[in-house]
C-alpha cells in the first residue's frame, strides 16, 4: 500500500474531538464529585448532568491488542470515549447510569482491575528499567508488579489515612518523578566505573567526560590518552557512563535499590516535600524483590497504624519527628541517611531538642 | 548573500568542526552570522533548509542535541544516496 | 508466528498475582511480532543475570526533525536479532489524555504494521510511547501518523511535549483551561519542540490548582499552578451535611495551615485574607466550598536535578497571571525567558541551574518581573549582596524625597 505524504509540525490533534458530549456541555462547569468506591466516582455538573468514571489499573506497558480491548469496551458502554491518567490508569467515562453496572461486570469478567481512587494506593509511576533503558540498575516494571501484587488490597478496597503515592526509578536519573513520592524505590550503582582505555580515545571527548562528573572525580590520564577516576570522590552517579560508552558502571552483584519516603507534590496543608533516604541498600532479587516489597508494605502499615486522618506520610513523620519514625519502623539509621552533599547545611539538627527514640 | 552561498559557508563551518566539537544550532548561527556579517535569522533559515533535505542533520549524544554533517549511512537510510 | 520460543521461567512468575502483568502484555505482543518475542527472551536474560543489555542511544530520527525518536540498540543483537534495533517513537498526546476508541485503534493499526506492538500509555513526559521499531521504518511511521494528524513529541535539547491535568474537562477545581493552554502552547511552539535549539531540555506542565495532579512543581522547568484571588464561598447547608459524617474541627479547622477557619458547630467562617489557597478544606468539602473571584495561575520556574547546588522544586516567579486565550502575556514571557537562557546558558544547563549561576536578579530583570515577597520563603540571611549604581540612586532619591515630605518611607 502506498505510503501517504508526510506533514510536519501538525502538532497533536485538538482535544475537543475526544471529549464526550457530557464533558463538552459541562466543560468548566462541574460542581462537585463523589467517590462511590475505590473504582468509581461521579462528577456532577451545575446543570445536574452526571458523569461516572470507572478507573482501571494498567501495567503501563500495553500490547496493542489490550488497547483495542479497552477501546471495544469504551465503544460498547461509553460511546467510544476513554482517557488515561497521569499515573497511567485507564478511565472509562459513562454518561448513562444504566450502563455503569454492565460495564463493571464486563470489566470484571475480562480481568480488568478497578480501583485507585481516594485514600489508598494507585498505580506506581515508574521508568523503563531493563525493558528499555541503557542505564538501568534494576527492572522498574518487575518491581512495580511485585509491589502492587502485595499491596493490591489498598488499590481496590482497604483505605489509609491519606493517599500513598509510590514510584520506582531505575537509576539516579530518576526519569519517573520519584523524588516527591510518599514511598519510592531508587535503583543505585554502588561501585566506581571501569574504563576501557582502548576504545576511550576514539569514542569520547575528554573535556566532556571530565565535565560530566559532578564530584570532579575524573582527571586526564595522558599516558593512556584516557581518564582516571578518583575512587574517593566517585559516588557512582553514572553520568560519565552516560556521556561515554567505554565507561561501564553496571555490576549485577552490587547494583541494588534504596528506599526514600515522605515526599509529596501537592500543596495541601503543607508545602511539597522531597522524599528522604531511609533504607540505603537492598540487593536486586528478581523476579520479585521480596525484601523491597516487604519494606514498603511494612512502612505502609506503620503509617496506617500511627498517622492521623488526612496526614500524608511526610506530614505524619514531620509531626512525630524522624527519630521517632526510625524507631517506630524499626529501621537502622545509617551514614547514608546523613547528607554529605549540598543539603547538609539544611538537614543537620541545630538544637538539642529531640526525642530519645 | 545568496542563500546557496550562505549554505556553502554553513557547510564549511560544520565541516571545520567535524570530529572536534559538537555544534549546537546556536553555535552555527552565531559563528556564521559573525564571520559573514549575515543576520542570525537568515543563517537559521538557511540551515533549517539544509536540515530538511539532509544536507545537515540533527544529532544527539551524551544528553544533548547537536547539528552535524550526515553520515553515508544516514543518507542511505533516508534514500538520499544509493 | 514461527519465531523462536524462549524459556522464560523468571518473568513468567510475574504473570501471577492480582495486578495486571506487563509480561502478559509482552507475550500478547510476541504472538504477532518477532521483535516483541525477542524482547521477552532479552528481558529473561536481564532477570537471570541481573543486568541490562541496552546500549546508549544512537542517532536516529526523521528527516528535518531533531527529536521524537529515541535510538535504542541491544548489545545482544546477535542472540536476539529482533531487539538489535528497538527504537522508541514518541507520539504527542492529546491534552489530558482523552481519546476515542476509533483514534486509538488507528494508532494501534499503524504501530502493528511497523513496530513491536508494545507501547507505554503513557511515558512520564506525557507522550504516547511506541516501544521498539527499526531505523528503516521511521520515515514510514512518521508519514502514516502525520498524514492522519498525529505528530511526534519532543526529545533532546528542545521543548518537551507539554502536558496537563484533566482540568475543566472533569474537575471542579480548575482555575484555568489547562487543556486549551497546553494545546495552544504546543501548537505555537512546534518549531521549538521538533528542532532542538535550546541549551538543554525545557518542560512545561500545567495543573489547574494546588493539588498539582501532573506534578508540575517537581518536574517541569515551567510549572503553571492554577489559583484564584477572591474569597472561598461557603454553602452553610452543605456544611451541615458534612458535619454528619466529618469532624469538622479536627479534619478541617485544625488542619488549615493558616488557621483561618472557624466553626462553632453551626456555621463555618473563613478569614479569606489569611488563606494561602492550599486547597485542603476545598478538597475535603467540595460540595460546601468553592473559590470565587479572579482566576489565573502562579508561574514557577526551574525544577531540576539535585546536582551540586541542590534546589529541585520550581521557584515562584510570577505570583499571579491571568491565563486566557490567546495567552499573549505568557507567550511573550516565555520568549523572553528562552532568550535569556540562550544568552547565558552553556550546553546541558537547565534554566534553573543558569538562574542559580547568574542570579535570580539577572533573570527577573531580563524578563521584566519585579521582586515581590511572594517569591521567597524568607529573605536572604547574609549581608553579601550587590548594589548597582541605579539601586543606590534609588535609595538616595527616596531619602531626598523624605527630606522634603518629612516622612520616612522604608
Ligand atoms: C529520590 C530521588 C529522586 C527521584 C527518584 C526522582 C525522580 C524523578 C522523576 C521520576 C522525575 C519525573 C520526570 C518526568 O516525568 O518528567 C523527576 C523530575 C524531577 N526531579 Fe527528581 N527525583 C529524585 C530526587 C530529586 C531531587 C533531590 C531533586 C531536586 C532537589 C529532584 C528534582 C527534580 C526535578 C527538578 C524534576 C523535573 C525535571 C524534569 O522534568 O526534567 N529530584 N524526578
Ligand atoms: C555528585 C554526583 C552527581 C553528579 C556529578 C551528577 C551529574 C549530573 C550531570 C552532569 C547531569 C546532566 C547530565 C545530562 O543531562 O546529560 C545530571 C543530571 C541529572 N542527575 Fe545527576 N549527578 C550527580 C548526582 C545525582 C544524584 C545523586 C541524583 C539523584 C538523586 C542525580 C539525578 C540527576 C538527574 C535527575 C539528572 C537529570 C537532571 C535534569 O535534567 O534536570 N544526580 N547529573
Ligand atoms: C543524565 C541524565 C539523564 C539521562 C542520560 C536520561 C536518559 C534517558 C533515556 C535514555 C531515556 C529513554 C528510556 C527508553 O529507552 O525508553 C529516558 C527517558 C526519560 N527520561 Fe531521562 N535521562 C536523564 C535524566 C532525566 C531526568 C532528570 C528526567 C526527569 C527529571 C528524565 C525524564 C525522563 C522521562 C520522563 C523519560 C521517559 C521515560 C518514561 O516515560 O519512562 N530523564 N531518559
Ligand atoms: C547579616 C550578617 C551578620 C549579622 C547580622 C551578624 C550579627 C552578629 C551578632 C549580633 C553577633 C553577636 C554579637 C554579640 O552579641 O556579641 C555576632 C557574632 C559573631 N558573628 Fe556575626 N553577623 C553577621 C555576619 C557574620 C559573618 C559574615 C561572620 C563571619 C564571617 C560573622 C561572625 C561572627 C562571629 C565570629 C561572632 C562571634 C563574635 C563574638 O561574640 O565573639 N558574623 N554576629
Ligand atoms: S531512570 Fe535511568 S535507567 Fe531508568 S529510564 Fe531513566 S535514565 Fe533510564
Ligand atoms: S560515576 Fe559519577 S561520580 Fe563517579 S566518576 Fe562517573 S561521573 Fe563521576
Ligand atoms: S490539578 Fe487541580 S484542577 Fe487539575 S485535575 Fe488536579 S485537582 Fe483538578
Ligand atoms: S484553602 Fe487552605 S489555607 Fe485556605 S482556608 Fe482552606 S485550608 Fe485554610
Amino acid at each position: 500500500m502506498a505510503i501517504p505524504q508526510r506533514k510536519t509540525d501538525v502538532g497533536p490533534p485538538h482535544y475537543k474531538q475526544f471529549l464526550p458530549p457530557v464533558i463538552q456541555k459541562n466543560y468548566g462547569k462541574w460542581k462537585y464529585h463523589e467517590v462511590i468506591n475505590p473504582g468509581t466516582m461521579v462528577h456532577v455538573g451545575e446543570s445536574g448532568d452526571k458523569l461516572w468514571t470507572v478507573r482501571v489499573a494498567s501495567p503501563r506497558i500495553l500490547a496493542t491488542d489490550t488497547i483495542r480491548e479497552q477501546c471495544d469496551i469504551a465503544e460498547k458502554y461509553c460511546d467510544g470515549y476513554l482517557r488515561y491518567t497521569t499515573r497511567n490508569n485507564v478511565e472509562f467515562l459513562v454518561s448513562d447510569e444504566k450502563k455503569l453496572e454492565p460495564l463493571k461486570k464486563e470489566l470484571t469478567a475480562k480481568g480488568f482491575k478497578m480501583g485507585g481512587i481516594g485514600y489508598g494506593i494507585t498505580n506506581v509511576v515508574h521508568t523503563q528499567g531493563w525493558v528499555h533503558c541503557h542505564g538501568a540498575c534494576t527492572d522498574a516494571s518487575g518491581l512495580v508488579k511485585a509491589m502492587m501484587d502485595e499491596l493490591y488490597e489498598y488499590f481496590d478496597s482497604k483505605r489509609l489515612p491519606n493517599k500513598v503515592r509510590l514510584a520506582v526509578a531505575c537509576c539516579v536519573n530518576m526519569c519517573g518523578a520519584v523524588h516527591c513520592s510518599d514511598i519510592a524505590v531508587v535503583a543505585v550503582h554502588t561501585k566506581v566505573p571501569q574504563i576501557n582505555h582502548e576504545t576511550f580515545k576514539n569514542m569520547c571527548e575528554l573535556p566532556t567526560v571530565i565535565g560530566s562528573c559532578p564530584t570532579r572525580a575524573i582527571s586526564p590520564d595522558p599516558a593512556k590518552k584516557s581518564i582516571k577516576i578518583n575512587a574517593e570522590k566517585c559516588m557512582y552517579c553514572g553520568n560519565c557512563f552516560t556521556v561515554c560508552p567505554p565507561i561501564s558502571i553496571k555490576d549485577p552483584e552490587r547494583d541494588g535499590v534504596a528506599i526514600v519516603v515522605g515526599g509529596k507534590i501537592n500543596s495541601l496543608r503543607t508545602n511539597p516535600k522531597f522524599s528522604k533516604l531511609v533504607i540505603p541498600y537492598i540487593s536486586n532479587v528478581p523476579p520479585r524483590w521480596p525484601k523491597v516489597v516487604a519494606a514498603i508494605k511494612h512502612i505502609v502499615e506503620v503509617y496506617a497504624k500511627n498517622a492521623k486522618k488526612h496526614e500524608r506520610i511526610g506530614e505524619w513523620i514531620e509531626r512525630i519527628g524522624w527519630e521517632r519514625f526510625f524507631s517506630l519502623a524499626n529501621i537502622d539509621f545509617t551514614f547514608q541517611s546523613i547528607d554529605d552533599f549540598t543539603f547538609m547545611r539544611d538537614t543537620m539538627r541545630t538544637a538539642s531538642t529531640f526525642k530519645w527514640s | 548573500m545568496e542563500i546557496a552561498e550562505l549554505q556553502n559557508k554553513i557547510y564549511a563551518f560544520c565541516e571545520a568542526a567535524k570530529g572536534k566539537k559538537k555544534l549546537k544550532e546556536k553555535d552555527i548561527i552565531k559563528g556564521v552570522s559573525e564571520a559573514e556579517g549575515v543576520p542570525g535569522d537568515e543563517v537559521k533559515k538557511a540551515m533549517r533548509l539544509m536540515i530538511d533535505v539532509g544536507k545537515l542533520m540533527y544529532s544527539y549524544g551524551g544528553g544533548a542535541s547537536s547539528v552535524e554533517i550526515p553520515s553515508e549511512e544516514y543518507l542511505r537510510e533516508k534514500g538520499l544516496i544509493k | 508466528m514461527a519465531g523462536k520460543k524462549y524459556n522464560t521461567p523468571l518473568i513468567d512468575d510475574l504473570e501471577k498475582g492480582p495486578w495486571p502483568s506487563f509480561v502478559t502484555e509482552m507475550k500478547k505482543a510476541a504472538k504477532k511480532s518477532e521483535m516483541s518475542n525477542d524482547a521477552l527472551g532479552h528481558l529473561e536474560k536481564c532477570y537471570a543475570t541481573k543486568k541490562g543489555y541496552w546500549k546508549h542511544g544512537g542517532i536516529v530520527g526523521v528527516l528535518g526533525y531533531g527529536g521524537g525518536v529515541i535510538g535504542r540498540y541491544s548489545e545482544l543483537g546477535d542472540e536476539f536479532p529482533g531487539v538489535a534495533h528497538f527504537h522508541t517513537v514518541r507520539i504527542n498526546q492529546p491534552s489530558a489524555f482523552f481519546y476515542t476508541g476509533k483514534a486509538l485503534k488507528e494508532i494501534c493499526d499503524i504501530w502493528d504494521k511497523y513496530g513491536s506492538g508494545l507501547t507505554n500509555v503513557h511515558g512520564s513526559t506525557g507522550d504516547l510511547v511506541l516501544l521498539g521499531t527499526k531505523t528503516e521504518h521511521l520515515e514510514n511511521i512518521f508519514a502514516e501518523y502525520s498524514s492522519r494528524g498525529w505528530d511526534l513529541g519532543g526529545s533532546g535539547s528542545a521543548l518537551r511535549t507539554p502536558s496537563c491535568c484533566v482540568g475543566p474537562a472533569r474537575c471542579e477545581w480548575s482555575n484555568y483551561d489547562t487543556l486549551d493552554l497546553t494545546y495552544n502552547l504546543t501548537q505555537e511552539f512546534q518549531d521549538e519542540l521538533h528542532r532542538p535549539s535550546f541549551s538543554y531540555k525545557f518542560k512545561i506542565k500545567s495543573s489547574g490548582c494546588a493539588c498539582d495532579c501532573v506534578a508540575a512543581l517537581a518536574r517541569a522547568d515551567l510549572s503553571i499552578i492554577g489559583t484564584w484571588k477572591g474569597d472561598i464561598k461557603i454553602d452553610q447547608a452543605e456544611v451541615k451535611n458534612y458535619a454528619k459524617t466529618m469532624d469538622i474541627k479536627a479534619e478541617i479547622v485544625d488542619m488549615c495551615p493558616t488557621q483561618c477557619i472557624s466553626y462553632d458547630g453551626k456555621e463555618m467562617k473563613i478569614n479569606n485574607k489569611e488563606c494561602s489557597r492550599c486547597m485542603h478544606c476545598i478538597t475535603k468539602m467540595t460540595k460546601a466550598l468553592r473559590p470565587s473571584g479572579e482566576r489565573g495561575a502562579t508561574l514557577c520556574m526551574g525544577s531540576k536535578a539535585p546536582i551540586v547546588v541542590g534546589s529541585l522544586l520550581s521557584w515562584v516567579i510570577v505570583p499571579f497571571i491571568k491565563l486566557e486565550a490567546p495567552y499573549t502575556e505568557l507567550k511573550d514571557l516565555l520568549r523572553k525567558i528562552w532568550d535569556w537562557w540562550d544568552e547565558n546558558g552553556k550546553p546541558r544547563e537547565r534554566i534553573g541551574e543558569v538562574i542559580e549561576i547568574k542570579g535570580m536578579r539577572s533573570f527577573l530583570e531580563a524578563i521584566g518581573v519585579a521582586p515581590q515577597p511572594q517569591q521567597v520563603k524568607e529573605p536572604r540571611k547574609d549581608p553579601f549582596m550587590f548594589y548597582t549604581d541605579e539601586d543606590m540612586a534609588g535609595f538616595k532619591a527616596k531619602e531626598a524625597e523624605e527630606k522634603k515630605t518629612g516622612k520616612y518611607k522604608f
